[in-house]
C-alpha cells in the first residue's frame, strides 16, 4: 500500500541510443536496410566501373590494332608507288588507297617547307594535335594518339615513310566507340540503381524477417502492459533458434512472475477481506448483545462497553477503508455506472450523514439533472466529506451543486458538488497533502473520541478518479472562515441511446469502455485516469476463484 | 424485546464459522427471533425439510454445498424469504445469489440491528388497503393482493413473497413510474444506500413468471432512465 506508486502504467520513455542523420531518425530496421543498400550500391558501382573500363579498353585496342595494321600497309604502298613529291601526284596516291581511315601526307621534299596533302581537309595533318605531328615529323618516330574534337573522339597515327621525306598520317573517328561506351554507361548506371533498390528491398525484407520475433515480443510486452497478463509467446516456435529461444523463455518467465505477483496481491486483499471480516462480525454481534444487556452490567463494565463500542465502530470503519483502498491498489475495482438523479441523491446522502439539517443548494436548472456515475462511490465521497466536516468543524454548513461548461477547464462539461464548513479551514500548503493516506492535516494532532484515521479523503480521491473526476479543497465560496471540499465529475448523460432492458445499465463497465463510449460520441468526452482500472481478467479470476474458497 | 412482532418467528441461520454463528444467534435472539443453526449446506437443507423456517439467512461461502446451491435447493420447494451474506457488495456473488433465488443480501460484518430490520421488511405482508380494488386485472393477468394470488389466463402463477409484493406495489398505481429507490424503500425497506441490482434481478424474475414473452415485456415495462411501471 505505498502511497503514490504508479500502477499499471507502462513506462513509455526509454533512454535508447539515437541514430539520426540530419534530424532523420532511423530504427533498427531502417539501419539494416540502409546498410544493405549501401553495400549493394558500393558493389554495383565497383562492378560497373570495371565493366566500363574493360569494355572501353577492348574496343579501343581493336581499333588501334586495325589502324596500326592499315598504316603499315598504306605507308608501304605509298613507298612503293611514289615517284616524286608533287602534291597532285601525292593526292592521287592517297585517293587510291583502300578504304579505312582518312589518310594525309606531309612532304619535306624541295626545301620549300613542309607540304601537306590530305583527302579530307577537315581531317588533314593541320587538324591533328601538334605533339603528334612533331613527334612523327621532327623525331621521325611512329606515334598514335586519341584526341577529342567537337564532333567526337578521333584516333590518329603517323609514321615516317622510310627512305623518303614523306610522313603518312591517318585519322579514324571513334564516334561508334563513343556511342557504345555512352550506351553502356547509361545501362550500367541504370543497373547500379536497380541493384541498389533491390538490395534495399532485400535488406528491408530480410530485416523484417529477422526482426519479426522482436516485433512479436514487443507486441506481447504491450499486451502485458495493457493488462493481458496471460499473454505468452509460443516457445515451441522459437525453441530451435539458439539466439531467440533464451529471450523468449526469459520473457515468458518474466510475465509469469509478474502475473503471479499481481494475482498474489489481489488474492491477499481478498483473503485479508475475509479474514478480517469474520472476527469483526463476531465482535460486532457480541458487543451488540452486551449493549442490549447494558443495564445488567456493573457501572465500570458499562463504561468499558461504551468505549469498546466506540472503538469497534472506528475499527470497523478502518478495516472497511483499508480493504477498499487495498482493492484500488490490487486493481480489483470496478466502476458501476448508474443513472443518478443528482440532487435527490445528494440530499439523501446529507440526510444519512447528519441528524442536523444541512441546506443543499442546487443551481437553477439542475434540480432534475440525471448523470451517469457510480452512485455507491459518489455516496461514499459525500459521506467522507460530510464526516470530515463533522470531525474538524461543527459539521457542514451547506452543500452546493453546480455545473460547469465545457470551456471552463476541460473539453467536457462537469458537475461539482461542494461541501462547506466553518471550521479552521485548510492552509494552502496542506491542500494537496490532505488527500494523502493517513494525513490528518494540522488539526489532526488532537484525536477526538471519534476522529478517523485519515483514509476517508484518500478514498474519496480514489473514488473520484475512478469515475474520471477529481476532488480538491479550496476557500469557501463566500470567502468566509472554513473549508470547501469539492468533488467534480464529468457530466455524462444517462444512456438513453442504449438498448437495455434495465432502466440503467447494470453491466459494470471499465473506465476504458466508458472512454470509448465517449469517443464514439455516445457520451460527452470524459477524462479517465486509466491507472486505477485493472485488467478485467484478474478481477474476475480474483472474484470467482479466490472469494469462495 | 418481543415488541416487534418477531416472537416465534424462526430464522434458519446457515454459517460455517462457529463463533460468528454463535454471536449472531445471540444478537438475533435478543431481537426476539428464534434461531435454528446449520453449519453446512447439507445440514441446512435437512433442517429446512424437517422444520421449515420463516426466514433463511445463508452465508455464501460454505464448505461442501455452497450458499448458492442451498438457496436454489430451498427455492425449489418454498417461497420463504432468503437473505444471503456475502463478503463484499461489489462482486458477482451478489447478482449470482439473487439469481439463485435470494430476496436480499447483506455483507459481513453483519450489523444485527440492520439485519433484523431487513428481516422484518421481508416478512411484511401486503398492507390492507394498498389498493382500492380487491382484484386487479391487467389483460390476461389478475392480481388478488389480499389473498396473495396471481393468475395468468386463469392459471395461478407462483411468486415468492418478495416478487408478489413488488408486483402489488407496481399494481397499486398502474401506469405510474416507480424509481428503483422507491421500490427499494417500499418493498425491501432499504435506505438511500440500497442496491438497485435487487430491483433489477427481481423484475427480471417477475417477468419470466408473469410475462408471456419475458424478452418483450408487455406489463412490467422499463422506463429508461426513470424506473419501472406496470401497464394494463
Amino acid at each position: 500500500m505505498s502511497a503514490d506508486a504508479p500502477r499499471n502504467q507502462p513506462e513509455r520513455e526509454h533512454a535508447a541510443p539515437r541514430y539520426e542523420i540530419e534530424g532523420i531518425r532511423f530504427g533498427l530496421r531502417g539501419r539494416i536496410t540502409l546498410a544493405v543498400a549501401l553495400v549493394g550500391l558500393f558493389l554495383s558501382v565497383v562492378l560497373s566501373f570495371t565493366t566500363l573500363t574493360v569494355a572501353q579498353d577492348t574496343l579501343l585496342d581493336k581499333r588501334e590494332e586495325g589502324l596500326t595494321a592499315r598504316i603499315a600497309a598504306n605507308s608501304a604502298t605509298i613507298r612503293g608507288n611514289v615517284t616524286n613529291a608533287d602534291p597532285s601526284e601525292l593526292q592521287t596516291l592517297l585517293s587510291s588507297l583502300p578504304d579505312g581511315g582518312i589518310p594525309s601526307l606531309v612532304s619535306l621534299d624541295g626545301g620549300r617547307g613542309p607540304v601537306t596533302v590530305s583527302v579530307d581537309a577537315r581531317y588533314g595533318v593541320e587538324s591533328l594535335p601538334p605533339e603528334l605531328r612533331s613527334k612523327v615529323v621532327e623525331d621521325r618516330e611512329p606515334a598514335m594518339m586519341r584526341f577529342a574534337t567537337d564532333a567526337g573522339t578521333l584516333l590518329a597515327a603517323g609514321v615516317p615513310i622510310p627512305d623518303t621525306e614523306l610522313f603518312y598520317f591517318e585519322v579514324t573517328p571513334l564516334y561508334d566507340v563513343d556511342t557504345a561506351i555512352r550506351t553502356l554507361r547509361v545501362m550500367l548506371i541504370g543497373a547500379t540503381l536497380a541493384a541498389t533498390v533491390v538490395a534495399m528491398m532485400l535488406g528491408f525484407w530480410s530485416s523484417r524477417y529477422a526482426l519479426r520475433p522482436l516485433k512479436r515480443i514487443g507486441e506481447a510486452a504491450e499486451s502485458v502492459a495493457m493488462g493481458q497478463l496471460d499473454t505468452r509467446i509460443d516457445y515451441d516456435a522459437y525453441a530451435a533458434d539458439v539466439d531467440l529461444a533464451p529471450l523468449v523463455a526469459n520473457f515468458n518467465g518474466m510475465v509469469s512472475a509478474l502475473q503471479d505477483r499481481i494475482d498474489r496481491d489481489a488474492r491477499f486483499a481478498s483473503d485479508v477481506s475475509h479474514e478480517l471480516r469474520s472476527p469483526l462480525t463476531t465482535l460486532n454481534a457480541s458487543i451488540e448483545v452486551l449493549a442490549n444487556n447494558r443495564d445488567e452490567l456493573p457501572e465500570r463494565a458499562q463504561q468499558a462497553l461504551d468505549l469498546l463500542r466506540l472503538d469497534m465502530r472506528r475499527f470497523t470503519q478502518l478495516v472497511e477503508d483499508l480493504l477498499e483502498i487495498s482493492r484500488f491498489d490490487a486493481g480489483a475495482v470496478r466502476l458501476e455506472l448508474d443513472d443518478v438523479h443528482l440532487v435527490p441523491t445528494v440530499e439523501a446522502a446529507v440526510r444519512a450523514a447528519s441528524d442536523e439539517p444541512i441546506p443543499v443548494e442546487a443551481e437553477p436548472g439542475l434540480e432534475h439533472l440525471v448523470v451517469a456515475c457510480d452512485k455507491r462511490r459518489l455516496m461514499r465521497i459525500l459521506a467522507n466529506f460530510l464526516d470530515n466536516a463533522r470531525k474538524y468543524a461543527d459539521g457542514a454548513t451547506g452543500v452546493y451543486v453546480e455545473s460547469h461548461g465545457a470551456d471552463d477547464i476541460g473539453p467536457a462539461p462537469t458537475v461539482r458538488i461542494a461541501v462547506e464548513d466553518n471550521g479552521p479551514g485548510v492552509p494552502e500548503s496542506e491542500r494537496a497533502r490532505i488527500f494523502d493516506r493517513f494525513n490528518r492535516g494540522d488539526q489532526g494532532g488532537s484525536r477526538g473520541t471519534d476522529a478517523g484515521v485519515g483514509l476517508g479523503l484518500a478514498l474519496a480521491a480514489e473514488h473520484a478518479r475512478l469515475q474520471g473526476g477529481r476532488v480538491w479543497v479550496e476557500d469557501r465560496h463566500d470567502g468566509g472562515q472554513g473549508a470547501r471540499f469539492v468533488i467534480e465529475l464529468p457530466m455524462i448523460a444517462p444512456h438513453e441511446e442504449r438498448d437495455d432492458e434495465e432502466p440503467t445499465d447494470l453491466a459494470s463497465i471499465t473506465p476504458e469502455e466508458a472512454e470509448s463510449l465517449a469517443l464514439t460520441g455516445e457520451l460527452p468526452a470524459i477524462r479517465m485516469d486509466q491507472r486505477t482500472e485493472p485488467p478485467r481478467t484478474i478481477t474476475e479470476r480474483h472474484e470467482a476463484g479466490t472469494e469462495r474458497t | 424485546m418481543g415488541d416487534n412482532g418477531a416472537v416465534g418467528t424462526r430464522i434458519l441461520y446457515v454459517e460455517d464459522d462457529e463463533r460468528i454463528r454463535g454471536s449472531v444467534k445471540l444478537a438475533l435472539e435478543d431481537e426476539g427471533w428464534v434461531v435454528d443453526e446449520a453449519g453446512t449446506g447439507e445440514e441446512a437443507i435437512l433442517s429446512f425439510d424437517r422444520t421449515p423456517a420463516d426466514v433463511v439467512l445463508i452465508d455464501i461461502m460454505l464448505p461442501g454445498i455452497d450458499g448458492f446451491e442451498v438457496c436454489r435447493s430451498i427455492r425449489r420447494t418454498s417461497d420463504v424469504p432468503i437473505i444471503m451474506v456475502t463478503a463484499r457488495a461489489d462482486t458477482h456473488d451478489v447478482v449470482a445469489g439473487l439469481e439463485a433465488g435470494a430476496d436480499d443480501y447483506m455483507t459481513n460484518p453483519l450489523q444485527p440491528k440492520e439485519l433484523s430490520a431487513r428481516i422484518r421488511a421481508l416478512l411484511r405482508r401486503v398492507r390492507p388497503g394498498t389498493t382500492a380494488n380487491p382484484r386487479l386485472r391487467f389483460g390476461e393477468l389478475e392480481v388478488v393482493p389480499q389473498e396473495g394470488v396471481v393468475t395468468r389466463d386463469g392459471e395461478e402463477v407462483h411468486l415468492t413473497k418478495t416478487e408478489f409484493r413488488l408486483l402489488v406495489e407496481l399494481a397499486s398505481h398502474p401506469g405510474k413510474v416507480f424509481s428503483r429507490e422507491d421500490l427499494l424503500e417500499k418493498v425491501w425497506g432499504h435506505g438511500v444506500f440500497g442496491d438497485g441490482r435487487l430491483v433489477d434481478v427481481h423484475i427480471r424474475r417477475l417477468r419470466t413468471k408473469v410475462e408471456p414473452d419475458p424478452a418483450h415485456p408487455r406489463h412490467v415495462v422499463t422506463v429508461r432512465g426513470l424506473g419501472y411501471k406496470l401497464q394494463p
